[in-house]
């Protein structure tokens, strides 16, 4: 890594993401994102429907539906998250075009697929709206009050506190 | 999965039960807690009926007593059968739970279960899981009325448990049998073997349905330690409710710092930074959500 420019090298300025794709369709994966509670070695494809089987579970927590399934012996207890409306999911790649030049030293990426859902799993604990990653969807709600566009009659009836005014 | 649902006249009349198991040892399929039970008065006719440890008898002669059995209104008999899924995951849980104490809870489930329908349980044969003795208390504190027999080779000494036995092993071998793969990959086959680890049709079975990434179909015993010597052919996966087990302890174990040292993470704090996201620096809000600000990636 570079010793200046706070550590980055220049090329790291020209980070790209291509989400539409030039308006080719990507692999719809709503229903098919899971995200386990353990780092998994590898990174490649392989036959999860043939052996990841989530089933429902009987149980309802906070209004999430559980689901389980079994994972290298283990028994996780999911969810499945639907994402606000007005986002989506990505799985970005590399992209393609830039495989000239070397992948180690590119930054632009492309939606591989979309996903309008995720299922949440845990090892040994119910799913619940306190989970780590349930909680970063309040950025959502925060989000929309901080860059909703602000007009006159917004600002009029702002509960102001007459007193000090 | 248990005798006619009507109770027995003799059932009110005190009884005696004998609890036996099949399938402890296997690396795959379930296990199976069997008991049978008949009022003390039929004690003599039970030995006569040729009920001996499951293991010393041939397949068809076993399925021809419990056929008997099943037959004779004088003898009752229900089983708990423990899926695989259930033993690793039990045994893999964050906070273990060991297989004698499965055993253990399955036993008493059984007992509670037959006292439940109404059988005046007063005595209680049980082959030993682990220590005779301690085992023998435990049963006694939770069933004061019943007066317990625990002892090795139970199968062999007491008719009432050579009949569990039966029970327990034929119900084994025909879950076996009649088994439905969950997994639904090209090529999967169901000539198990006895499950036992050091049978050539269960080690070809293995070997013909290792995976990878899933390791192996839910049928086999993650737990064991049959599976650990597949791990050479398989992706490592760590989990965070291991990671947190580490954090928690000062004292790491040594078993858990080799296996970091071969992936090549040597700094554990290094570690999580690498794949957990956090909101370093940020305002509280994102910290506690562990929203980190990526603009180069």
């Amino acid at each position: 890594m570079d010793g200046g420019n706070e550590g980055y090298p220049l090329l790291r300025s020209q980070t790209t993401v291509d989400l539409s794709r030039n308006g080719e369709a990507v692999a719809d994966l709503t229903g098919k994102v899971h995200l386990l509670p353990c780092c998994i070695k590898y990174d490649g494809s392989t036959s999860v429907s043939d052996y990841f089987k989530p089933k429902f579970s009987g149980i309802e927590v906070d209004g999430l539906r559980v689901e389980e399934a079994y994972f290298r012996g283990r028994k996780l207890n999911g969810a499945t998250l639907p994402l606000p409306d007005g986002y989506s999911g990505f799985i970005l790649g590399k992209k393609s075009s830039d495989e000239k030049t070397n992948a180690e030293t590119s930054y632009c990426w492309e939606a591989n697929a979309k996903f309008q859902n995720l299922t949440l799993w845990n090892h040994d604990s119910l799913p619940s709206n306190d989970d780590a990653f349930m909680r970063t969807f309040h950025w959502f709600a925060v989000a929309k009050a901080l860059h909703q566009p602000v007009n006159v009659e917004d600002l009029e009836y702002l509960p102001v506190d007459e007193d000090v005014v | 999965m248990e005798s006619e649902t009507a109770l027995p006249k003799w059932a009110s009349k005190p009884c005696i039960m004998g609890i036996d198991e099949a399938g402890r040892g296997p690396v795959l399929g379930p296990m199976v807690y069997g008991c049978l039970y008949c009022a003390r008065s039929y004690q003599k006719t039970l030995s006569t009926l040729n009920f001996a440890d499951s293991k010393t008898l041939k397949e068809e002669k076993r399925e021809e007593l419990f056929e008997n059995l099943k037959a004779d209104e004088s003898i009752g008999w229900a089983v708990d059968v423990i899926d695989p899924r259930e033993l690793s995951s039990k045994m893999l849980k964050k906070n273990k739970i060991n297989l004698n104490e499965i055993s253990h809870d399955s036993a008493m489930g059984l007992i509670r279960k037959v006292l439940s329908i109404g059988v005046l349980l007063t005595e209680v044969y049980v082959d030993t899981v682990g220590d005779a003795e301690k085992y023998k208390v435990k049963l006694s504190e939770r069933f004061p009325n019943i007066k317990f027999v625990v002892a090795k080779k139970a199968d062999s000494l007491y008719p009432v448990v050579s009949g569990a036995s039966i029970v327990a092993k034929v119900t084994r071998d025909r879950a076996l049998r009649d088994w439905v793969l969950d997994e639904t990959a090209a090529n999967m086959h169901t000539t198990f073997g006895s499950g036992y680890p050091g049978d050539p049709q269960t080690k070809a079975w293995l070997e013909d349905h290792k995976h990878s990434i899933f390791g192996f179909p839910t049928l086999v015993r993650f737990s064991w330690g049959t599976c650990t010597s597949y791990s050479k052919d398989m992706v490592e996966v760590l989990w965070e409710t291991d990671d947190a087990d580490e954090d928690g302890s000062d004292g790491r174990t040594g078993k858990r710092q080799l296996k970091l040292t071969n992936v090549g993470f040597t700094p554990v704090k290094r570690k999580s930074e690498e794949t957990e996201s956090s909101g370093k620096g940020r305002c509280k809000f994102f910290q506690a959500r562990k929203l980190e600000l990526l603009s180069h990636f």
